[in-house]
């Protein structure tokens, strides 16, 4: 038996990998050789020495990590062992997902509407709506037939005709007489200007008896101006019209 | 005689492992707390240990393991007992490392590590030396390690796997057949290869080292 074979066998022998034939021979050869002596002892020494290296403790973190690591997918475990318990979970994850998507919208969303209701609450009182025709007498005027009181002196009364003054935009045409008129904050004419037409007598009595809505600011009543004309004698329900301070 | 009855009783032994296993592995799949402490009792030590033979790298070895476990109690539903625990767990953790390995030598080889000594990057308890033994037995102990670890690190790494696996691990060459999937004859030889290069470089190390000499001098 050569030393080669020896040699290529020690390590089968070392691990009991040999048949028992084979083995016998080749202990017989490494007691009788010394070069296959040494090689034996030499694989013997660092056989023990690698086994002395499984001895490695684990590290504290890493135990302490693994623990952690166990007890999450235990519970991970545990939400699917059933059926109520896979729905619980989908629920919560559901609820989780859905959470997360709106979280970051949320803040943006809220300051946006209050943003908004803001910025309305601020302009509404300033906006001016063209005119509202449908229903609500509230162009303010005496009903015909009726005696009014003129700049407060209730010794000269005047009879009147429906109202003949109307805005400038109101669906009757044929119109002629067109006066600018500045209403104070009473709703009461104080200065009026004619733009087209000429005035007439009726025309100056209805400027001076009309009486307006007059504009407000912040829901105060102020001054303005409108433009308005002349129109037929209307019989049946006024029409109404905002003053643009 | 003797031999039929020694064989008797690690089939049994073999079977009261299998029983084991399969108690542990369905505790686990119904989310039992000790089934899992049993499961991290039983294999992180040997898992680190492989990890970090494979790898000599103790971080390296840490996400290892981690990533070993994350995998064995995701994947525990589909054990199906076709191979032990430990064989299985084994397995993982040789991928896994054989993983880690093959990134680091993407990614990281091209950097440098200001602290190279690992005798520095230990924790202080594992550098306390055992009451038991004596300093020349803990240094001479310690340096031999050194001097194992760095020759495991320069041998061919399918050799290293297989020789960690039989002679640190202590795995039998049927369970080390099964943890790399390769043929009983291909483990016989890695082994064999494995060992003797782990040798060639011991003796290298050993003869590139300077030789201590006292030369003694007469007071003047």
């Amino acid at each position: 038996m050569s030393c080669d074979h020896v040699q290529q066998q020690i390590s089968a022998l070392i691990d009991r990998r040999i048949a028992d034939g084979e083995r016998e021979n080749v202990r017989a050869h490494i007691e009788s050789c010394s070069a296959c002596q040494a090689q034996w002892e030499s694989a013997l020494s660092l056989r023990s020495a690698l086994r002395g290296m499984a001895q490695t403790e684990v590290p504290a973190s890493l135990a302490a990590k693994l623990r952690v690591l166990a007890s999450h997918e235990r519970v991970r475990q545990l939400s699917r062992v059933s059926l109520p318990a896979r729905l619980r979970n989908f629920t919560a994850y559901a609820g989780l997902c859905f959470d997360n998507l709106m979280r970051p919208v949320a803040l943006p969303f809220a300051g946006g509407v209050l943003s908004a209701l803001l910025a309305f609450g601020l302009l509404v009182p300033t906006l001016s709506f063209p005119h509202n025709f449908v229903g609500g007498p509230t162009f303010f005027v005496e009903p015909a037939g009726s005696t009014v009181d003129l700049a407060g002196q209730t010794s000269e009364k005047i009879n009147i005709l429906a109202p003949r003054i109307q805005p400038v935009n109101s669906p009757y045409t044929g119109y002629t007489n067109v006066v600018d008129l500045t209403i104070d904050e009473n709703g009461k004419v104080v200065d009026w200007t004619v733009v087209s037409g000429r005035l007439t007598e009726e025309l100056n009595n209805l400027i001076v008896l009309s009486r307006f809505i007059p504009a407000t600011t912040f829901g105060l009543p102020t001054s303005g101006k409108i433009r308005a004309v002349q129109g037929p004698i209307i019989v049946g329900p006024s029409y109404s019209f905002t003053v643009r301070s | 005689m003797a031999t039929s009855i020694l064989d008797l009783g690690s089939e049994r032994a073999a079977e009261s492992a299998e029983a084991d296993d399969l108690g542990l592995v369905e505790a686990l799949r119904e989310g039992s707390e000790r089934a899992y402490e049993e499961l991290l009792d039983r294999f992180q030590q040997p898992a680190y240990a492989l990890a970090l033979r494979l790898l000599n790298d103790q971080s390296e070895a840490s996400d290892v393991v981690q990533e070993v476990f994350l995998k064995v109690f995701r994947s525990i539903g589909n054990f199906r007992g076709q191979s032990s625990l430990k064989t299985w767990i084994y397995r993982i953790t040789v991928n896994e490392a054989h993983n880690a390995r093959r990134w680091f030598f993407r990614h990281r080889r091209q950097e440098v590590d200001l602290d190279t000594d690992p005798e520095d990057t230990r924790d202080w308890k594992e550098n306390i030396a055992d009451g038991g033994r004596s300093p020349f037995d803990v240094a001479f102990s310690g340096e031999q390690h050194v001097m194992i670890e760095r020759a495991l690190e320069r041998i061919n790494p399918i050799f290293r796997e297989a020789v960690v696996l039989r002679d640190i691990t202590d795995l039998s060459y049927e369970e080390i057949a099964e943890i790399l999937s390769v043929s009983l004859g291909t483990v016989k030889s890695r082994i064999l290869r494995g060992r003797d290069a782990l040798r060639e470089e011991l003796q290298g190390s050993l003869r590139a080292r300077p030789a201590l000499r006292l030369v003694p001098k007469t007071a003047e």
